[in-house]
């Protein structure tokens, strides 16, 4: 998405961005790039700014620090105060805030006020979200969905340079949801508008963005395409958030990592922290399970702690005698296994990353930056449960 | 007609009650009880009507003279001026006191809708003590050599009055408009390329449209009905003019249909406001778990010409009325005004109005619990029977009790008796609103445990759930008791003759002018007034 364009300027170029509260560092520093056409999802634990950057971006909030850019166009910092309605941003609000007293039709042509061809466009984009025939409806007459979908058609209407979605979707059950996911992400497509996609649900925004960028504490920790976020984590937070990771201990020598496991190839960017003793990201993925043979339990062999049913596979919490802890996945293809057996791993030829482990040796997986976080993380694999 | 909003929120109550539990059916006695009580509601209403049909038909061309058409006219052009000037007030005092940096926001939010309380007599005669022949304004003139001010009254002087009394529907109905619109609507509007004044007028405005529609036709409703200002400040609107056709004539039938029609017009207002209280609902925001907190406006230079504003209405509604009181009754204690005299008549009104109290509480025990715990259309029907005293002007309720006591109980008529029991079922559901909000919340299950224990089904009410209403039963007495003392009609044409009340005598004293007379009892009003608030504000706060 972000070739091709070389001549075009960034939907959206955010540089060292702060906004404070008091003492509360709600955007802390943040910068982020958004290419014209691209869908670019934030995902973020509650608090960690999230809103508070779409306001800035909208102009509903006035920075304290750093520079907005929207079309290339300076619109916040150095000077620049360029106020909401003539930053040509459209924004989705988490209640769709429509507009109570006006149609659906009305709704929708809010923003066109001085285009001579709004009824065109209206009627455009009423057959976009595919609601023609409830035009002429109020809003309190629609269900959520639908609500949703006119609440995006009225953002898209003035053909802003970039659309905020403020999680448009928490509010609306589960099935509606992965629905109105489908429908938003094709309805993007066909208007070929920007997106900013805030959510909290690492599902959405893993489906649905074309890079994603992971946000804690007021900063983006991590912005790339989901595959890589997933794949190549660049912090033990990213790694700990973004799915489930097993952090252990290693040995790097140059590409190379091994762990009490076994061997794995480094991929990335590494910096020269990793050389030596640091901690590998093992996904539940990466590691096989499988009873171990009959007999006097080994002494060194991990036993199962506790087992989740996850859909099609089953994840596995198992333990080592000294203490360490792993999640495993086992396909449908294991034999189902009880708490307290006795289990035999193997790690799979993968590639993945490592980070400096601050205390070599430490029996613990810890890292540099966010421990007690990403010890968090990994007692509870499964996000929202 | 204060406290409609609790009474309407018990109402809510009832019905979400009805989805969770199994409906049983009602017990013959209670049902026949809350049948009783509702027939006894009806009764003035019924008889006006069958009193009016019976009107000599030469009489119906009275309807049609040019006299009733100027009373018509007269009583239209004042409701449209009351509200329009209650918008005008209103809207901007609770958007001040809800969305702006208002210095002393909570004090005005409180200040500002204090004169509700206060009897529209007695603002009326606080304006007219001040401004009136031989008011204060006068007095304080005539060394100056100034004889004759214009007189005050007529349609600008009841207007004024009854904006100053009224206005306060409209703040609250505002505020509650403004408290159910998501803010991120205003944003929305923003992002879509509106100035914030734009915004104002093209989504902020039209949103709270129905509210304050709401709240302008509840003050219209109480312009309509109101009695006490308009016959001081001798306005000839609908309700003076049937008092002085009563008081004139013979045929008393003319008298009944020039209340009907006040009635018709009210009902017409009722129906409206209805309409444009769903209107408001419909436009309330959906969810208001993720909703942000709204950012108040800074005034800015404006602030203290807001604050100037805020302080210009209260010292209207209250400070004047107060400060005229004060004046007046320290002159009448020098001159040697009998204190006997308000003693007397405090006496009167608390005697009225604790049977008014007693006898409500009563009333609406069958038909608050009938309602709460056995849900039904005949229940429904029951209830909104009730409401039916409450609904007409209190002139018209006199009128027809009056018809009603002298041809089928001559006995009772001009007794303490029959004035206790028109007001019991007049502010009726004061009492079932506060018994039922109570009822709901205390529900079936535990008076089902106290028969599990061995109870009787009686035994058991006696012991839980009467005890549980006890702070209920209390409230809504106390509510009836404070609108009865205050009450002017019904006390100046039902009350025994030489039975002289708090009301009355601020009635007869202003009309003549003793304005040193009037003084005491308005002082005893005033601090009733401000007990009223304070029992409405705890209701309030009960019901969340």
């Amino acid at each position: 998405m972000s070739s091709g364009h070389a001549i075009t300027p960034p939907a959206v170029r955010i540089r060292d961005l702060a906004r404070h509260y008091g003492a509360l560092r709600a955007v802390d520093g943040l910068d982020l790039d958004v290419m014209p056409t691209e869908m670019l999802t934030v995902l973020g634990p509650s608090g960690c700014g999230k809103t508070t950057m779409l306001r800035l971006i909208a102009g509903l909030e006035a920075p304290d620090a750093g520079t907005i850019e929207i079309g290339g166009r300076r619109v916040a910092g150095a000077g620049a105060a360029v106020p909401p309605e003539r930053r040509r941003v459209g924004m989705v609000f988490q209640d769709f805030a429509l507009f109570p007293h006006l149609s659906v039709r009305d709704n929708i042509a809010y923003g066109l006020r001085r285009d001579p061809d709004r009824g065109v466009r209206v009627r455009e984009l009423l057959e976009l979200i595919d609601l023609v025939d409830a035009a002429a409806h109020m809003p309190y007459q629609l269900s959520g969905g639908m609500q949703q979908r006119v609440a995006l058609a009225r953002a898209l209407a003035p053909r802003p340079d970039v659309v905020l979605l403020d999680e448009p979707f928490s509010n609306l059950d589960a099935a509606l949801r992965t629905q109105l996911r489908g429908d938003v992400r094709e309805i993007l497509r066909a208007a070929g508008t920007a997106a900013i996609f805030v959510t909290h649900d690492q599902d959405e925004a893993l489906t649905l963005g074309d890079r994603m960028a992971v946000m804690v504490r007021g900063r983006v920790e991590q912005c790339a395409p989901p595959e890589v976020v997933y794949g190549e984590p660049a912090t033990p937070f990213v790694a700990t958030f973004v799915g489930i990771a097993n952090l252990i201990h290693a040995d790097c020598h140059g590409q190379l990592a091994t762990t009490r496991l076994g061997t794995v190839r480094l991929v990335g960017p590494r910096d020269a922290r990793t050389e030596g003793r640091a901690l590998v990201v093992i996904r539940p993925e990466h590691l096989d399970i499988a009873e171990a043979p009959d007999g006097p339990a080994d002494a060194g062999s991990w036993r199962v702690l506790r087992r989740r049913f996850a859909g099609t596979e089953i994840l596995y919490e198992v333990a080592a005698p000294d203490g360490e802890r792993l999640w495993v996945e086992a396909g449908p293809g294991v034999r189902r296994l009880r708490v307290g057996d006795s289990v035999l791993l193997r790690l799979r030829q993968v590639e993945t990353v490592a980070f400096a482990a601050r205390h070599a040796g430490d029996g613990q997986a810890t890292s540099d930056r966010e421990p007690a976080h990403a010890a968090e993380q990994r007692v509870s694999p499964i996000k929202g449960d | 007609m204060l406290g409609a909003d609790s009474i309407r929120r018990g109402r809510l109550q009832a019905r979400t009650f009805r989805s969770t539990f199994p409906v049983r059916r009602a017990p013959l006695p209670l049902l026949l009880a809350g049948g009783a009580v509702a027939g006894l509601a009806v009764l003035p209403l019924a008889y006006l009507v069958i009193r009016a049909l019976g009107a000599d038909p030469a009489s119906l061309d009275l309807v049609l003279r040019p006299r009733t058409a100027v009373v018509a006219a007269s009583t239209v052009a004042l409701a449209l001026l009351v509200g329009a000037g209650t918008i005008a007030l209103g809207v901007p005092l609770a958007w001040l006191t809800t969305r702006t940096d208002l210095p002393g926001r909570r004090a005005w939010a409180v200040l500002t809708v204090v004169p509700l309380a206060i009897p529209s007599y007695v603002t009326g005669f606080a304006f007219l003590a001040t401004f009136g022949p031989r008011g204060a304004l006068q007095s304080i003139l005539a060394p100056l050599g100034v004889e004759r001010i214009p007189s005050f009254g007529g349609l600008f002087g009841a207007t004024l009055v009854l904006v100053l009394v009224s206005y306060p529907y409209v703040v609250l109905a505002t505020r509650a408009g403004i408290a159910r619109t998501d803010p991120a609507v205003e944003d929305a509007a923003r992002l879509l390329g509106d100035r914030r004044t734009t915004v104002f007028r093209r989504v902020t405005l039209p949103i709270l449209a129905p509210a304050i529609a709401a709240g302008a036709l509840l003050a219209v409703l109480y312009a309509l009905s109101d009695f006490g200002a308009v016959s001081l400040l001798q306005f000839d609107s609908f309700s003076r003019a049937i008092y002085v056709q009563y008081r004139a004539s013979f045929d008393r039938s003319l008298a009944a249909i020039l209340s009907l029609m006040l009635v018709g017009m009210t009902f017409a207002v009722a129906w409206g406001e209805s309409r444009v209280r769903w209107r408001a609902g419909a436009y309330a925001g959906t969810s208001r778990s993720s909703r942000r907190p709204p950012t108040n406006v800074p005034l800015g230079r404006w602030r203290w010409p807001a604050v100037a504003f805020c302080a210009g209405v209260v010292g209207l509604a209250l400070v004047v009325p107060a400060g005229t009181i004060a004046w007046w009754l320290v002159r009448g204690v020098g001159q040697g005004e009998p204190v006997r005299v308000v003693v007397d008549a405090a006496v009167n009104s608390f005697l009225a109005g604790g049977g008014a109290a007693l006898g409500a509480v009563m009333l609406a025990l069958p038909v608050a619990l009938l309602v709460a715990r056995y849900p039904s259309r005949t229940a429904s029907v029951i209830e909104t029977a009730t409401y039916t005293g409450y609904a007409l002007p209190g002139i018209v309720v006199a009128l027809a009790v009056v018809f009603l006591a002298t041809t089928t109980v001559p006995f009772l008529y001009q007794t303490l008796a029959l004035l206790v029991i028109a007001y019991a079922v007049r502010f009726l559901p004061q009492a079932v609103g506060t018994v039922r909000a109570a009822a709901v919340g205390i529900g079936p299950r535990v008076e089902e445990a106290g028969r599990t224990l061995g109870d009787g089904p009686l035994r058991a009410f006696a012991r839980l759930t009467l005890p549980l209403l006890r702070p209920a039963l209390i409230a809504g007495g106390a509510l009836v008791f404070l609108t009865t003392v205050k009450e002017l009609p019904l006390a100046l044409l039902l009350g025994p003759i030489g039975f002289d009340t708090l009301a009355t005598e601020i009635w007869d004293a202003s009309s003549e002018g003793f304005y040193t007379r009037a003084a005491g009892p308005a002082a005893v009003l005033l601090v009733l007034s401000a007990a009223t608030v304070a029992v409405l504000l705890r209701n309030e706060e009960g019901a969340r």
